[in-house]
């Protein structure tokens, strides 16, 4: 099938990117809000402060990109897409551009509060934080949510017209954003075991846990583990919705999703790498150790490995969700003239 | 569109009708007021321009594209439009079928709704549909909401581009190029609202149609005799070619 991609690379790269980060605020300012107190409370704003420095760069990264994807642009007309900015109207192009906007601003607010000198929970900038959060938890998942909706607009594209791949995509976003906290907890590793010891030497005001502090490190690491499993859970259900929806009908639709069904020319990409990948192995990996809290109440403990290689497998789905949606859109029209 | 119409015919000589009874005139002053009054309601009424093809007159020639790449200097590569060839059957029952293509300009047209700046609008004076270049930001939104593929980006001035039915020869009373080109008379153009016109007359009394109708857009070109056969009817075995006679080879 020869079809041009109006919508390339750039824009595959910006839907991933976009969810990384609104995801990464979204989940942050979630910890932050419900994480003040208790055992992890420190933990928790460790990572609040993880996904809050995250969020604005990949964020801001691919609306940049987008720009590249743009005619205007490659006709010389460097600044034309500031058009963007006189009109107001109910595209979902026009909504996603105020939206990023706003979310882009926000978060690098949001971000600042977690840069300034001698950051804690309660500190002066507590007030301003939380606010940030308030407004974060919804705009992150309207960024999150646009762009299925954004994608789901045209009748003309029956592979995207379905209401179920804005709940895909935000259900993607989320649990991408997890992998971005684990991933840099994971990275900065060493960083929150000295922090631990050294709170533990204060003896702080903290309860203590009578855990060591490699064991207190790893038990803050249960509720991302924890809440990424819900999340790839719920992001494999919109997926089954979002298939056997298409399945069952006739016409443009079933034709569509025949190209990620067994057979079609995108089935490898979309069964290997987004299903089998990027959702079923790190969500089965997950549970393994969850479980072990959960069911058996053991302490939850991972492997250094697997807590580096779990959220870079999510994350290589999570832009493998995008590539198979974004092509598989293009190269699927209605059936008949 | 047509109950619209016709509901605005109804009410319209009744109203008059009605007026006129009230002021105490004759039955034939009321016909010659609802008369006289005719041509002013036609003057304020909304111009829908449409476009009627005949395939059976189509020779596929590519006259039409060709003089619409000349009135446009439309570059190398994209077309506004094009003519493409369906051939079926297995021999000795085969047959060879023209479409010419071109922008639907319908009444609701998908590539309106999701322009984000507004460079894309239906002109409210005739129903065209139009791209505002210096608008318009190449973010190829309408390029995908079209189901008709009938827009391209245009690489010289990075603003999406398409067939505007000649708007700047129709605002002067002249037939856009393609129509006028055309050597088997297989196109005419006219207001699709205005009853007496040639168009309308045509469409009125003959069995016509107009492309992927389930997706909601209303065209206002038609065809009389098009052949809607698609490649996707090689699953069902039959033998069918489309030949779009564009840089995307196949139809979207």
């Amino acid at each position: 099938m020869i079809m041009e991609l109006n919508w390339g690379l750039p824009v595959i790269a910006y839907l991933f990117l976009a969810g990384v980060g609104a995801g990464a605020l979204t989940v942050s300012a979630s910890i932050l809000l419900r994480g003040g107190g208790g055992n992890f409370g420190g933990s928790h704003f460790d990572m609040a402060r993880y996904g809050a420095l995250i969020a604005p760069l990949p964020v801001m990264l691919g609306s940049g990109l987008l720009i590249l994807e743009l005619g205007s642009f490659h006709a010389g007309h460097w600044f034309r897409f500031l058009n963007l900015y006189t009109v107001i109207n109910l595209s979902p192009m026009s909504v996603g551009t105020w939206l990023l906007s706003a979310f882009i601003g926000l978060s690098l607010v949001y971000a600042y509060t977690f840069m300034v000198p001698d950051v804690a929970p309660g500190d002066r900038w507590d007030v301003l934080r939380r606010a940030c959060a308030w407004v974060g938890v919804p705009m992150g998942i309207s960024v999150a949510m646009y762009t299925g909706v954004l994608l789901g607009a045209m009748p003309s594209r029956p592979f995207w017209n379905s209401p179920v791949l804005a709940m895909i995509f935000l259900f993607s976003a989320l649990s991408t954003g997890v992998a971005a906290i684990m991933l840099a907890r994971t990275l900065f590793r060493k960083f929150q075991i000295r922090k631990l010891e050294a709170t533990a030497a204060s003896g702080s005001s903290r309860r203590t846990s009578d855990l060591d502090v490699e064991g207190q490190y790893h038990q803050s690491g249960y509720i991302l583990a924890a809440s990424d499993t819900l999340l790839i859970g719920l992001e494999l259900t919109a997926i089954f919705l979002f298939l056997i929806f298409a399945y069952l009908t006739v016409g443009d639709v079933r034709y569509a999703v025949s190209v990620i069904l067994f057979g079609g020319s995108l089935a490898g990409a979309f069964w290997f790498w987004v299903i089998f990948l990027g959702l079923m192995l790190p969500a089965l990996i997950e549970l393994y150790y969850v479980v072990q809290r959960l069911l058996l109440h053991q302490n939850f403990s991972v492997p250094l490995g697997v807590e580096f290689a779990v959220p870079v497998i999510v994350l290589i789905g999570g832009f493998m969700l995008r590539y198979v949606v974004v092509v598989a859109g293009q190269i699927t029209g209605p059936v008949g003239i | 569109m047509d109950e619209e119409g016709l509901m605005d015919k109804s009410k319209a000589p009744s109203q008059n009708s009605r007026r006129a009874f009230l002021k105490g005139l004759g039955a034939s002053a009321t016909l010659a007021a609802a008369a006289a009054v005719r041509p002013a309601s036609a003057a304020t009424r909304p111009v829908q321009y449409g476009m009627l093809i005949d395939t059976r007159r189509c020779i596929g020639c590519h006259a039409c594209s060709v003089a619409c790449k000349a009135e446009f200097d439309v570059p190398l590569g994209n077309t506004r439009s094009w003519v493409e060839y369906v051939e079926k059957g297995e021999y000795p029952n085969v047959s060879r079928n023209f479409l010419p293509r071109l922008c639907n300009h319908c009444r609701h047209p998908n590539c309106v709704d999701v322009c984000p700046t507004g460079a894309t609008y239906k002109r409210e004076e005739d129903g065209i549909v139009v791209v505002d270049p210096d608008r318009c930001i190449g973010c190829k939104y309408c390029v995908q909401a079209c189901p008709y593929d009938a827009r391209f980006i245009n690489p010289v001035t990075g603003a999406a581009d398409k067939c505007d039915f000649c708007l700047h020869r129709v605002s002067r009373g002249i037939a856009p190029a393609c129509v006028e080109t055309c050597i088997g008379r297989a196109r005419i153009f006219g207001d699709l609202n205005d009853p007496n016109s040639e168009i309308s007359k045509k469409i009125a009394t003959n069995p016509v149609s107009v492309l992927r109708p389930g997706m909601g857009t209303e065209p206002n070109v038609y065809y009389i005799a098009a052949d809607h056969s698609d490649e996707h009817e090689r699953r069902r075995g039959s033998y069918v070619r489309v030949t779009t006679h564009r840089k995307e080879k196949e139809r979207r």
